[in-house]
């Protein structure tokens, strides 16, 4: 429409017209087609919002859609602007017969009579105000498709499920044979009132037939007659069908079963069977060619199940089982075999290796979760490896007799700090001392082992702790070595000294923020002396 | 802008076939004045063997049945009556008459005047004879078969005279909007005597225009 307003002067307005003038032709072509080409009902669309349509079915604000024109319409030539688009729509008996027209429909845009009177009708026409008309023209036809008798006719020819007399048809083109005057005078004549446009007057007439009275609409009688044979045959023709199919299945289901059955029993033992019967070996290869394949090996795997598994059972399964215990117990093993050497070159057993294994297990269970919590109590990693450090450390000290005076001989910080570390951490080494002397009872070795480990953990949280303390009092430590090298007293002391260091340094400050003060205090009262001996 | 008016022909029917005829007839005027974009829908009449098309506006379908119901109210109270239903398209146009007025005035361009009289079935008195009982019902259903196909061809002419007015008379419409024209549908009103409300008459006497009826 806004394509159409803008041109609306002379030239553009015949432009606008010779655009819309063809859609009209085919718009009306549609419209005429969708209710007089009677077909099934299809199930009627969901409605379809007004975006939803299709460019072309805006055109004149009309979609053709309920019904939608059938799809031989789509294969129809488009109508051409210069010539008259006529149908003929048409009642023919359906065993075939003459063609009665019910409606003929003529949509012709008419041209001016000459140029000039083109000319000046023309200039003042707007293609807008044509479309408009044109809006209004296509409506009147759309609804007098409905209000005419054929579409009564129409309706009845769709309806699902029957077969008429009659059959319903059109014919399209540019021109038809003139109605005979018995036609002419049986028919009556309906013209809207034309639309003027740069092109010509368009035009729409329609001459159809005031009744269909003549018609005698019936259901054809072979759609009956087919219906009445159905229905007699119906009772009769199932079992006549069902009969043979069941003696045939009968008769061809049993025997395939049995030849399959004999395959099966035959396979495990063919050559008795060849040997003991010769007769029966012609009928075999006929059986024998169709499951080729599975006879031999099935053979050869039962044969070969039997044969190795039989004696072999429980070797096999308890020597598969004993591999995977094995193989499970091996890192356990080894694990284990580090900490308590002496308990096994005692024991020697192999009874007593599973218990080992299983208290093994749980300890490493133990373990994880209290490593977990080690985590979960200590900020970073870095200390964790800290701990090891100083656990190594320990370990390293405490297996030499000299770690002492090569301790003190040392001056460095970390010295101190593994001084520190020894002297903290001495209570804790008697007690992983302690579960190596007591080798004799098993009981006792177990609960030493338990108490043992328990204990090493605890340590280890203990001289994680100490550490991270210690880390934290770095500055306390510094001073306090700085004091105690200069005046080689002993801890004590020296936090002592610090604190006293301190307090000095500070009544130092003050002492000395003091003495300026004075100073200050002495300069003015000596100036003002001065001030009071020149004034008099 | 001069106002056109279409009197269409008078229809004799029954209490029952007044929401088809007029839905029949309503619908077609508007299916011809709504120049937007439009989903028509095809529907048949109840008890009328007609297929009319409408603009597939639900807004439309409540509003027009909103009025029929009340004509129907009316009928019921003024039985054997002529009446008289318009459907008016109006353009709204703003005026100031003063500093501090403003003012809406309906400029009406096309009323259509629906004319109906609204007839009661007889009814037949009983009789004693079986054989008479069913002589008159065979009778009466002949009857209503009859009366039924002539007011088909009745409202036939209608629906052809609504066609041919709205493609004669086509200078008169305003310019398309994106909706439907503005429309008013007036019934009668029970305070009326001439079957008229009086609202009605001064707003056609106050639009200037000539009001025939």
């Amino acid at each position: 429409m806004a394509s159409l307003s803008d041109s609306a002067g002379a030239g553009g307005g015949r432009a606008g017209a010779e655009l819309m003038v063809p859609q009209f032709l085919l718009k009306a072509l549609h419209a005429i087609l969708a209710v007089r080409s009677p077909r099934p009902h299809a199930p009627p669309a969901p409605a379809a919002s007004a975006s939803a349509f299709r460019r072309r079915d805006r055109w004149f604000h009309l979609p053709i859609h309920a019904p939608p024109p059938p799809p031989a319409a789509e294969h129809l030539p488009d109508p051409s602007p210069g010539e008259p688009l006529v149908v003929d729509v048409y009642l023919a008996p359906s065993g075939g017969g003459p063609e009665e027209v019910l409606e003929r429909w003529t949509v012709a845009c008419e041209p001016w009579p000459s140029p000039a009177a083109a000319a000046a009708v023309g200039e003042g026409l707007a293609v807008n105000r044509a479309y408009k008309r044109c809006i209004t023209l296509l409506r009147s036809l759309y609804a007098a498709l409905r209000f005419l008798p054929a579409y009564r006719a129409f309706r009845r020819l769709c309806a699902s499920g029957q077969v008429y007399n009659y059959c319903m048809g059109h014919r399209v083109g540019s021109f038809a044979a003139p109605f005979s005057r018995a036609e002419e005078a049986a028919m009556r004549t309906k013209r809207l009132a034309p639309v003027e446009t740069q092109l010509g007057r368009l035009v729409v007439s329609v001459q159809y037939l005031p009744s269909l009275a003549a018609f005698n609409f019936e259901v054809t009688s072979l759609a009956s007659a087919a219906i009445i044979t159905d229905y007699v045959g119906s009772p009769a023709a199932e079992p006549m069908r069902a009969f043979p199919p069941s003696l045939t299945e009968a008769t061809g289901s049993p025997f395939p079963q049995p030849s399959r059955r004999p395959n099966s029993w035959a396979s495990p033992a063919p050559w008795p069977h060849t040997l003991g019967q010769p007769a029966k070996f012609s009928p075999p290869p006929a059986h024998y060619a169709s499951p080729t394949p599975s006879p031999p090996t099935f053979g050869y795997l039962h044969s070969r199940f039997s044969g190795e598994t039989a004696p072999m059972t429980i070797p096999q399964a308890g020597g598969g089982r004993g591999t995977v215990h094995h193989r499970n117990m091996s890192e356990p093993s080894r694990a284990f075999m580090f900490p308590p050497p002496s308990p096994k070159n005692v024991r020697g057993e192999a009874g007593m290796q599973e218990s080992p294994t299983e208290i093994n297990r749980s300890f490493k269970r133990a373990d994880g979760i209290r490593m977990g919590d080690l985590y979960s109590n200590l900020p970073s990693g870095s200390k964790i490896k800290d701990t090891k450090d100083e656990s190594g450390r320990f370990s390293g000290v405490f297996s030499s007799s000299g770690s002492p005076r090569h301790g003190f001989s040392r001056s460095s910080s970390r010295l101190s700090m593994q001084d520190d570390t020894d002297d903290a951490d001495f209570p804790f080494a008697v007690d992983d001392v302690y579960p190596d002397s007591r080798p004799g009872s098993s009981s006792g070795k177990d609960t030493g082992d338990q108490a043992g480990s328990s204990s090493h953990k605890s340590q280890d949280a203990a001289v994680g702790y100490l550490v991270h303390l210690l880390k934290s009092a770095r500055p306390l430590r510094d001073s306090t070595y700085s004091s105690h090298t200069s005046r080689g007293e002993s801890t004590e002391a020296g936090s002592t000294s610090s604190f006293l260091s301190r307090r000095t340094s500070d009544a130092l400050e003050e002492f000395e923020s003091f003495k300026e003060t004075r100073e200050n205090l002495l300069a003015r009262s000596r100036s003002r002396l001065q001030d009071s001996l020149d004034k008099p | 802008m001069n106002c056109e008016t279409c009197q269409l022909k008078e229809l004799e029917l029954e209490l029952t076939e007044i929401r088809d005829v007029l839905r029949c007839i309503l619908h077609t005027i508007f299916f011809h004045r709504t120049l937007s974009l439009v989903r028509p829908k095809d529907v048949d009449c109840d008890f009328l063997d007609i297929t009319y098309v409408q603009c597939g506006l639900p807004e439309l379908e409540k509003e027009v049945d909103e009025k029929i119901d009340q004509f129907s109210a009316w009928v019921e109270k003024h039985p054997n009556r002529r009446s008289q239903i318009c459907l008016s398209f109006f353009d709204e146009k703003h005026r100031h008459p003063g500093w501090f007025v403003n003012k809406t005035e309906r400029i009406y361009w096309e009323q259509w005047f629906i004319n109906l009289q609204v007839m009661f079935p007889k009814r037949y008195s009983k009789s004693n004879s079986s054989k008479g009982l069913t002589n008159i019902q065979a009778n009466a259903v002949e009857e209503t078969s009859t009366r039924r196909a002539a007011l088909e061809a009745s409202i036939n002419e209608v629906l052809f005279q609504i066609i041919k007015f709205a493609n004669e008379k086509k200078d008169h419409i305003p310019a398309i909007p994106d909706r439907i024209f503005n429309h008013e549908i007036m019934i009668p009103s029970s305070d009326s005597v001439f079957g008229w409300n009086t609202d009605v008459i001064r707003r056609v006497l106050n639009s200037g225009h000539p009001y025939s009826l």
